[in-house]
């Protein structure tokens, strides 16, 4: 026995459009063409003498699964599976951006080993902590340094740019994977899973976190170890405020659009 | 019929039935029941997506229009559309008596 106070044609229009990829005038087109479908079926079984709602019933029996329009799995309509793609897209971007903003901080601290000194960016070990074998391996990769220090320095932001360098590349893979989920992933169901903008707001206050505690630290250092390994917080935060600042333009934008559309 | 055979013909059957003249999704999905006296019987939503992908293959175009009062996307076969049902239409005979004659019938 069907539930008599449910509503199954509107129950049927609200699953699909949460579903129905495309642009805004593609999903309102096609809403539009099955809506008209269905009001077409239920006229048919009203006029052959059903009552208004077996014939809704019959009518959505007959269209099918939403994901038969829908051209998606079952699995795609469910809406944890939307949460979780959402999920997933807000995980890359913010992800994505924070590796990025990691290599450019190892940038940041290359330059500014490059002007002030290694030392600077990166604090050398006390003396007593490494052997003989160490300074040479440090020496072999810096010949042109002046003493074991300043190889020592050397190599530590050679490996600083270095784990930069692989976080960059992993940073624009995520940012990649992002615009193509983002891409095919255009389903109301998953672009309302979580509240709009709530990626950048996320990325923005982790952002703005790291930048101020890089900050923090780099004065901390700056103050009580002659400014030895200050560079690398200094060059983090500086990166991080440029994260910061790029989430809150996109959560400025994202508002804006919501804004024009009410 | 099993609906994976059909769904592999339904692009033919869907440009043979516009070729009788223009539709909406309703009346192209009755006219393909009735013109199969019943033996294409499958979900009715599956004809939208295909009458969009025929539509983006440049075989059908499409226009809106008010019908008994619900406005509704009317689609009708190009000339695009005419020659690939031809062609269409041909393989499949020339395919379904191939198969009749292994079959022997």
């Amino acid at each position: 026995m069907s539930d008599m106070t449910s509503e199954p044609v509107e129950d049927y229009l609200d699953r699909l459009l949460l579903t129905l990829p495309g642009s805004p005038r593609q999903v309102r087109q096609t809403l539009s063409e099955v809506e008209a479908h269905l009001h077409d079926a239920v006229a048919e079984g009203v006029g052959s003498g059903m009552t208004q709602h077996d014939a809704e019933v019959a009518a959505v029996s007959r269209i099918g699964p939403a994901y038969a329009i829908t051209g998606r799995t079952p699995q795609f309509s469910r809406p944890a599976a939307a949460l979780i793609r959402r999920t997933a897209l807000a995980g890359s971007l913010v992800g994505g951006v924070a590796l990025v903003a990691y290599w450019i901080s190892a940038m940041i601290s290359w330059i500014l080993a490059a002007i002030r000194g290694g030392s600077f960016v990166t604090a050398p070990f006390p003396a007593g902590s490494y052997t003989q074998a160490d300074c040479a391996r440090w020496m072999a990769g810096d010949p042109s340094a002046r003493n074991c220090v300043a190889a020592m320095t050397s190599d530590h932001v050679g490996d600083i740019v270095l784990q930069g360098f692989a976080a960059g590349v992993l940073g624009a893979l995520a940012l990649a994977a992002f615009w193509i989920m983002r891409y095919r992933w255009r389903d109301r169901g998953t672009l309302t899973a979580l509240p709009m903008g709530s990626a950048e707001a996320v990325g923005a206050i982790l952002a703005g976190l790291v930048a101020f505690a890089g900050i923090a630290v780099g004065l901390n250092i700056e103050s009580g170890q002659q400014g030895h390994g200050a560079g690398q917080p200094f060059a983090i935060a500086l990166a991080a405020f440029g994260a910061a600042l790029f989430f809150v333009i996109r959560l400025y934008v994202s508002a804006r659009k919501r804004v024009i559309a009410t | 019929m099993r609906s994976e055979k059909l769904k592999g013909n339904l692009d033919l059957l869907l440009l043979s039935v516009l070729s009788s003249g223009p539709g909406h999704g309703y009346s192209i999905i009755t006219r393909l029941r009735e013109r199969s006296a019943g033996a294409f019987d499958l979900p009715e939503g599956t004809v939208y997506p295909a009458l969009h992908r025929l539509e983006q293959a440049g075989l059908l175009d499409s226009s809106w229009a008010e019908v008994a009062g619900r406005r509704r996307r009317i689609y009708r076969l190009n000339p695009a559309g005419e020659r690939s049902l031809a062609d269409e239409a041909r393989e499949w005979t020339s395919f379904s008596s191939s198969v009749s004659m292994v079959l022997g019938r």
